[in-house]
């Protein structure tokens, strides 16, 4: 007995794996990310420390330290003994750096190109662009655009520089100065300050259940109950007709709907005729996005559910139905009294589990309408992707993406919850009373 | 598979190198160059190639043994690119070069993702030396040279001719339309009104008088500049100009009421566009000088006998015309290996040579990164080549390279496609933009 026990703990880890890599993993990180301004700017791994003109931004706007930005933004390269020393001892080519101190000791350059270019005009120049740079490096008194790996090599620099600062400019220094990510709670109040959140989750729930009541269980049940009073081969037939869709793959299936509906598309042309001038069926107006965009996936969803209320019903004894038939009953009764309650428990299955799967799924969303026309038709996991994941001009949201995705984490278990107890899971799971 | 070709490779490298050739020197480097390139762009990394060989040849007299591999691989989507780089750079994987948009650089260097080209190569050496300045201005951020452009391009207004004449326009006037457009004496507004004119007379149908862009692109800020708009201050902020946002997106509004453009145009599939406007289906659109090599070649466009091409009108007494140029870039990432950093900054050097540069302009209709490479007898010898660098690079205005300038260019965006579908108005799009880019951007953008 406890042999076994520890056996079914055994078989459990692939599992555990399972949840730990692809559901407590992303959640937790997911809620790590959502406190950061994390993006493609600011990297993921950390950052360096810059001062450059648009940090230096910031200093004057937060800080109101016009005077130290624009000291820090001077440029100034001078070629002296420690610049000198500092490259021949970084591996510089020694005859370079002579006859640098000959022709140009002492000389101070606003930018580092000057520099380069003075070594490049010895007549000992050194052969690649590498080298020189190796040489021109030391000679940097100032500290704007350069990256610094650790604020103490910023502040040593900046204090080389002969800029002495107050703790709470070196406060402002390291925050302004610093390209990486830090914690901060400004995606949220972002989140509730744009008008478009509010859209969006409307959007959402509008779309999660309209298609869930029409299609994930209403359809679904529509199916499954005609299917149940068919012969079982014309039954076997239009359940694989019904699970076709799901078969598709998702780009071929949108694409076919496209096909249907774009303005040379099946849908144009027939309705011509009908006085229709020919137009995008799909994109016309919100009201024509939402109803393909809820026809497109619920028509794959309610197959799952047709599958699942199909066997729960077969599982029904058939002496339930001959007795109700001796009774009298009519097919509307025996679907309410018979079929419907027994349906509880998948029911409540596919609520929730197409709930949780429709508030996540936006790939024929992405696809059909990419949010349009003019962002009618996004929902919550589109803006989560474009945000997070695609930006036309390279700057990925990190960050913000993931405080996106967090409420969606949040709104998912508050759901299943919700459902456990409307439901009376504790019920349904409870010992039989009669064995 | 490759991995083991790759590990073979060196084995037999390394035996001749044991055995016998006694080089002073002998290394091999996989390069890695990523792309976004459609078909006839296969230039952006076959360049590359091409600079390899010389390279090793170089490397062969001064008596040092390279063997370089080129391992390119291409997208054909910006957005699925930029996350493929991002991502593979983020876990430690990024590709030695990366041909990219010039906006990539200042979110990319801040990261770390890229290095400074100019580090490793001398940009007053030629032929880096000889690339247009501006063009090596927008390669440029916070003082250093971080990519070589790769390409220029711009973005100019397109006309039918056949449409144009029939309702009133004569040779002479199409002949000088890019110098009207230019002086301002034919604006947006007129636009707007001859496009109405060719629908009423029966020449295209509703809502194809004047057909933008399908799908999102950098050109819609061309139109922000035609009413006074400026993406910056100049001084490392981003700008928004209100009123010019406005004026711009109410032009589009406005082309929607009058039926010259269609509500939903943006999600158009591009075949159908370049279809239905290289048919004459459509009278006016705007597109990309890159374009003109798929529309002769395979939608089959007489181009020059059916189309005239101008700059993007002027909008207002406050805007101008013009056209934006979007290069892309080499760029060369963080690696541990110096030395293949400075491999690739070497073969981008001479990938940039006019004559190889060349190949990539005629082949994909781009436009010549300096002035040497015009007079390539394959450059100089391409009549598009030669007018649309005439009539459009002088005039050309670029993105800013802004750490926040992806940010901005998505609100905007988001913002056009709410007023053009009549999603909002355009005041209440205006309002919610400002509202996003004050929340998102704070001090990093100037509104007025």
């Amino acid at each position: 007995m406890g042999n076994s026990r520890h056996l079914g703990l055994f078989l459990l880890i692939p599992a555990g794996i399972f949840v730990f890599l692809f559901f407590l993993m992303p959640v937790v990180l997911t809620g790590i990310f959502a406190f950061t301004n994390m993006s493609t700017a600011t990297g993921i791994k950390g950052g360096a420390y810059m001062i450059t003109e648009s940090s230096m931004l910031s200093m004057t706007g937060e800080y109101g330290e016009d005077v130290l930005a624009e000291r820090l933004l001077q440029k100034v390269y001078t070629i002296d003994e420690a610049g000198l020393a500092a490259a021949l001892e970084s591996g510089g080519d020694a005859a370079a750096i002579k006859e640098l101190k000959t022709r140009f000791l002492g000389e101070v350059f606003d930018n580092r190109r000057d520099v380069e270019r003075a070594i490049k005009a010895l007549n000992a120049r050194p052969s690649s662009t590498r080298a020189i740079k190796l040489i021109s490096a030391n000679f940097e008194r100032s500290v704007v655009n350069v990256r610094f790996e650790t604020e103490e090599e910023l502040l040593f620099a900046i204090s080389d520089f002969g800029i002495s600062l107050t703790e709470i400019q070196i406060e402002a220094v390291q925050k302004v100065a610093y390209t990486g990510w830090y914690f901060t709670t400004q995606n949220f109040k972002t989140m509730i300050s744009l008008p478009d959140t509010k859209k969006t989750m409307i959007n959402t729930l509008f779309y999660v259940f309209t298609t869930l009541i029409l299609f994930n269980v209403g359809f679904a049940l529509v199916l499954s109950i005609s299917t149940h009073y068919m012969g079982t081969g014309t039954a076997g037939f239009f359940r694989s007709i019904w699970l076709l869709p799901r078969i598709t793959p998702p780009v071929l299936y949108v694409l076919m709907w496209k096909w249907l509906a774009w303005d040379s598309g099946f849908l144009a042309v027939i309705l011509e005729p009908l006085g229709f001038a020919p137009r995008n069926w799909l994109l016309d107006t919100p009201a024509n996005a939402w109803t393909f965009i809820i026809l497109i996936n619920g028509i794959v969803g309610a197959s799952m559910g047709m599958l699942i209320f199909s066997s729960a019903i077969k599982a029904i004894p058939d002496s339930l139905f001959h007795a109700s038939e001796v009774d009298g009953a009519s097919r509307m009764q025996q679907i309410w009294h018979i079929i419907l309650p027994q349906l509880r428990w998948p029911i409540l299955f596919i609520t929730s589990y197409q709930t949780l799967s429709l508030l996540t799924s936006f790939e024929y969303i992405l696809l059909a309408t990419n949010g349009g026309p003019g962002g009618a038709t996004e929902v919550w996991a589109l803006a989560t992707y474009l945000k997070a994941l695609s930006n036309y001009g390279g700057a990925l949201q990190y960050g913000y993406g993931a405080a996106l995705s967090l409420v969606l984490v949040v709104i998912g278990i508050t759901l299943s919850l919700i459902y456990l107890k409307v439901f009376n899971f504790a019920n349904m799971t409870s010992k039989p009373k009669i064995e | 598979m490759k991995r083991n070709k790759n590990l073979l490779a060196t084995l037999i490298t390394s035996t001749m190198l044991t055995f016998g050739s006694g080089a002073a020197f002998a290394a091999e480097y996989t390069i890695s160059v990523w792309a976004n390139a459609g078909s006839l762009e296969n230039y952006r990394i076959d360049a590359i190639k091409i600079a390899a060989d010389l390279l090793e040849q170089e490397y062969a007299i001064r008596g040092e043994e390279l063997t370089i591999i080129i391992d390119g691989k291409t997208f054909t989507q910006w957005s699925e690119f930029k996350q493929a780089v991002t991502l593979a750079a983020e876990a430690g994987s990024a590709p030695n070069i990366v041909v990219s948009g010039h906006e990539d650089i200042a979110p990319w260097s801040q990261s770390g993702l890229i290095v400074p080209i100019e580090d490793y190569i001398d940009i007053d050496a030629w032929p880096i030396s000889a690339i247009y300045d501006n063009l090596m201005e927008i390669a440029s951020f916070q003082d250093q040279v971080w990519g070589i452009p790769q390409d220029a391009e711009s973005r100019p207004f397109f006309f039918w001719k056949d449409h144009m004449k029939a309702i009133g326009y004569s040779d002479a006037d199409l002949d000088g339309m890019a110098e009207a457009v230019r002086a301002g004496e034919y604006t947006l507004a007129n636009v707007l009104i001859d496009a109405r004119k060719m629908i009423d007379a029966g020449l295209v149908d509703e809502g194809k008088g004047f057909w933008p862009r399908p799908s999102k692109g950098g050109d819609y800020w061309q139109f922000y500049t035609s009413f006074g708009g400026k993406m910056d201050d100049g001084e490392g902020r981003l700008l928004f100009d209100k009123t010019s946002m406005a004026e711009f997106f109410q032009f589009f509004v406005d082309a929607v009421e009058l039926g010259v453009t269609g509500k939903n145009h943006i999600g158009t599939p591009w075949d159908q566009w370049h279809g239905a406007l290289t048919s004459g289906k459509v009278g006016m659109w705007h597109g990309g000088t890159w374009q003109y090599s798929e529309w002769t070649g395979k939608y089959g466009l007489d181009f020059f006998e059916e189309v005239t091409f101008s700059l993007i009108p002027g909008g207002g007494d406050n805007g101008q015309a013009n056209t934006l140029t979007h290069p892309l870039v080499y760029l060369v990432t963080a690696q541990d290996d110096e030395d293949a950093v400075s491999i690739s900054a070497e073969l981008i050097a001479i990938a940039s040579e006019p004559r190889i540069n060349a190949l990539h302009a005629i082949k994909s209709a781009h436009l010549a990164i300096s002035q040497e490479e015009t007079t390539i007898p394959l450059y100089a010898d391409d009549r598009w080549a030669r007018e649309a660098t005439a009539v459009l690079l002088p005039y050309a205005t670029a993105a800013p390279n802004n750490v926040n300038f992806g940010q901005y260019f998505e609100v905007m965006f988001g913002g056009l496609q709410a007023a053009w579908t009549g999603q909002k108005t355009v005041d209440e799009a205006i309002a919610d933009m400002e509202t996003e880019l004050k929340a998102a951007l704070g001090d990093k953008i100037v509104i007025r």
